[in-house]
């Protein structure tokens, strides 16, 4: 981390933690009877990759996932607003080792989102036991599982990019009844171009996506998506499109946390498919008093693109029809933490270890995980320190009678 | 009786071959026979970056690099000498600022070498002198606030007596892919004079020939530009459209427009299509291009399971040789007639197919894990570059003899 990075991340932390501990909480203005609550994230984090490249280990330390979140509702939460602000722009610049992850220009770091991570208002209505809600904004598309920041673990899964669809301007209407919710939605297909992104308008609703999903006993969800998205790695369009799937189970309860996820991206020209990328992902967590604990599999299939001025970056937008091989990433995790009592903050200090097995899918190819990283064994060890205060964003990527 | 029906398609093919095909067309053509292997006779090893395009000038040889590759940039320009028949590595020259020399040029005079540099924003072109073609010497390295963007390819042409190099632009985040034309008559003084955003979403590559501009525009087809030659008063500052094709499957990559030098025909555009996987896809398409306004695709060569790259083309003696990725190379005949052929020759969608033609009259590399950018020819050999090992320097005698 440069010293510029540590300035940014050290102004970060000042500005989360002390507003968070003195007013972070639920405000409530019976005049418009309108609930506020807001609250605040970021996780410390020390991470020991080896080898990384060539070879050789890199340590590097980062404030990840710093959040701000603040939620509002109003006439008997007829009416909603989710928003999350996302400052790793400022923080996390040259991205997070996380080997195995792509995306946005980046390969091996996780990119850093958007400032604007959600801005969603919602207006709901239940009618003869039906909850009906509309939302609009910039947030997911109902497409896919939870984002990995509300997860688990703190380095994010090689299916990101496979198993969610983010930071889009989105239009979603959603329909509950029972232990059944089927949301569908449009967006623009277009990927961020890097943190300040707002979102392209000229692309909105070229791009729709369906969920449903059943809660058939209490605890336990089944969901099933779909998801066509127009050139979402070209922004001017042109590029691949994809069909993308995602199926899921999740149990949790006040002890048990599981998910265990399959997604697929076909990537289309003109209807026509012309590569996969699937995924299969299974991850649990068991909280024991203050401890938890926390493994994860995964089998996720990647592109490996062209490289820049870095091993860690590729070309964004793309320069060309860029794929030039595959590579079936199996990644092992696995997670101990503890809450420590500070107060009115939550922290958990941790530690997590991954091990990422890297194979091309095809051969010839011109990705040779020996050449490039020195071995196609990897390890990463991770030191770090959730700190949180307020209202803590449990699930993310539903919105209206989704959310609820 | 099962051998009726092969029978009957006998007779409708010859009966359609001969509709098809008009009296006092070209027909010049060698007649059919199997493909022949090109013996490989040298690799010239690159292990220490991925290799790129290639440009031969006699027995000088010049490839680039690509990418990234055991943590090195793909920043330098190799130089060989192609004489031996395991090419020998003379030098390799580090291109300030780059972090991809991808494609490389020799003037048609012999005396410069240019070479494109990406990425944004240290995109630009390095011209060198070729004074001595063993020892290329760096004039200047030329940029501006477009060409910054990252130049993808380059290609050199003369027109009304200067010098033009034809920049492809990478799309940005700020700024959509653009063709940029720049005057470099003057090597040390280069102008840029004009600028244009176009291509969905690139343009690729061009094609430059008596005064008409072919564009590779990927999804957008390819567009016919009058740039002094075309009689509409276009120029290289001032390009004026002459038409546009839309090809199969679109990714208009590369194009090379064809003259018979037996018949002084040029009617065929050969249009590479890159769909670039692992392994590769993307065909080669053969436009008609009699009329500019009214081009249309006539004929396809498709490799099953494998996608072309760049051409190099033996006019004289017909014979397009074309990167081919995974596949190696593979020699097309391109002479005489491509739009007329029998049913049996045909694609479902009507065009006439090269391969079932046996348009296909040798390849090399075949059964080797290859990975070919591009090939190149001199007076003697055909040479491909191989993104993963090198240069291959191949004996195409079979193909020069007898045509």
């Amino acid at each position: 981390m440069n010293q510029r990075t540590w300035m940014r991340g050290a102004a970060v932390t000042v500005v989360l933690l002390l507003p968070a501990n003195a007013r972070a909480q639920h405000a409530h203005t019976p005049s418009a009877d309108i609930g506020v609550d807001w609250g605040v994230h970021a996780i410390g984090l020390l991470t020991h990759a080896t080898p990384a490249l060539a070879g050789r280990d890199l340590t590097e330390a980062y404030l990840t996932q710093p959040n701000i979140f603040l939620h509002l509702n109003a006439l008997e939460n007829r009416v909603s607003f989710t928003g999350t602000l996302n400052l790793e722009g400022l923080t996390l610049e040259r991205g997070e080792l996380n080997a195995g992850t792509w995306g946005e220009g980046y390969i091996d770091r996780r990119h850093p989102h958007t400032y604007l991570h959600e801005a969603v208002l919602s207006a709901g209505q239940n009618l003869a036991g039906t909850g009906l809600s509309v939302s609009a904004g910039r947030g997911f598309a109902p497409f896919g599982t939870d984002d990995p920041m509300v997860r688990p673990f703190v380095k994010f899964p090689a299916n990101h990019h496979l198993a969610q669809v983010l930071e889009r301007l989105v239009l979603i209407g959603a329909v509950r009844r029972g232990p059944v919710l089927f949301e569908a939605g449009v967006f623009n297909g277009s990927e961020p171009l890097g943190p300040h992104d707002l979102g392209d308008l000229d692309r909105f609703a070229d791009s729709w996506a369906a969920r449903l999903t059943a809660t058939p006993v209490a605890g336990l969800e089944l969901q099933v998506s779909h998801a066509r998205v127009r050139s979402p790695e070209v922004p001017t369009g042109g590029g691949l499109d994809q069909a993308k799937w995602s199926l899921s189970a999740r149990y949790e309860d006040e002890a048990v946390y599981a998910l265990v996820e399959w997604a697929r991206t076909g990537e289309l020209r003109a209807s026509k498919e012309l590569y996969a990328l699937p995924s299969v992902l299974g991850e649990a967590a068991y909280r024991y008093g203050l401890w938890r604990l926390a493994v994860r599999a995964e089998r996720t299939r990647r592109t490996e693109d062209e490289r820049t001025h870095s091993n860690f970056r590729s070309p964004w937008p793309h320069t060309d029809g860029h794929v030039f091989g595959f590579t079936d990433w199996q990644i092992y995790s696995a997670s101990v933490g503890r809450t420590l009592p500070t107060g009115g903050l939550r922290t958990m200090p941790f530690i997590e270890v991954s091990h990422q097995r890297p194979e091309p899918h095809t051969r010839p190819t011109l990705f040779d995980p020996e050449e490039l990283y020195g071995s196609s064994r990897l390890w990463s060890l991770n030191l770090g320190i959730r700190i949180g205060a307020g209202l803590s964003h449990a699930r993310m990527g539903r919105y209206g009678v989704a959310a609820h | 009786m099962p051998l009726r029906i092969p029978a009957a398609l006998l007779l409708l093919s010859l009966v359609t071959t001969a509709c098809d095909q008009q009296p006092g067309e070209p027909g010049d053509r060698t007649p059919p026979n199997d493909p022949v292997e090109l013996p490989v006779i040298g690799l010239g090893a690159v292990n220490d970056r991925f290799t790129s395009e290639i440009a031969v000038l006699d027995n000088t040889g010049y490839t680039g690099t690509w990418s990234r590759r055991n943590n090195i940039p793909g920043n330098a320009v190799k130089i060989w000498d192609l004489e031996p028949a395991v090419p020998v590595l003379l030098d390799s020259i580090l291109v300030e600022g780059a972090g991809t020399v991808g494609d490389l040029q020799i003037s048609d005079d012999r005396s410069l070498l240019v070479v494109a540099n990406e990425y944004d924003p240290n995109g630009a072109i390095t011209i060198f002198s070729l004074a001595d073609p063993r020892s290329p010497q760096p004039i200047i390295r030329f940029s501006t606030p477009e060409i910054a963007r990252g130049v993808h390819t380059v290609k050199l042409a003369r027109q009304a007596g200067r010098l033009y190099a034809f920049l492809s632009i990478n799309p940005t985040k700020q700024a959509a892919a653009h063709l940029v034309i720049v005057d470099i008559t003057s090597p040390g003084q280069p102008q840029q004079i004009f600028a244009a955003a176009m291509g969905n979403p690139y343009v690729h590559d061009v094609f430059v020939r008596d005064g008409l501009l072919f564009t590779a525009l990927w999804h957008d087809g390819l567009t016919v530009w009058d740039i002094g030659g075309g009689g509409r008063g276009g120029s290289p500052s001032a390009p004026v459209a002459l038409g546009n094709v839309k090809t199969v499957n679109g990714h208009v990559h590369n194009v090379y427009w064809y003259h018979n030098q037996r018949t002084g025909e040029k009617r065929y555009l050969f249009i590479g299509e890159e769909q670039v996987a692992n392994p590769s896809a993307g065909d080669i398409h053969v436009v008609d291009a009699a009329d500019f306004t009214k081009m249309k695709e006539v004929a396809v060569y498709h490799r099953p399971r494998y996608g072309t790259h760049n051409f190099a083309v033996d006019e004289s003696r017909g014979i397009l040789y074309a990167a081919y990725y995974e596949a190696g190379v593979r020699a097309l005949d391109i002479t005489g007639n491509l739009h007329s052929c029998g049913a049996i020759e045909r694609t479902a969608d009507g065009r006439c197919d090269l391969l079932l033609m046996h348009r296909e009259v040798g390849y090399a590399l075949n059964d080797r894990l290859v990975k070919i950018w591009g090939v190149a020819l001199n007076d003697s050999h055909l040479f491909a570059s191989d993104m993963q090992f090198g240069i291959w320097k191949i004996d195409n005698a079979a193909l020069r003899q007898n045509r």
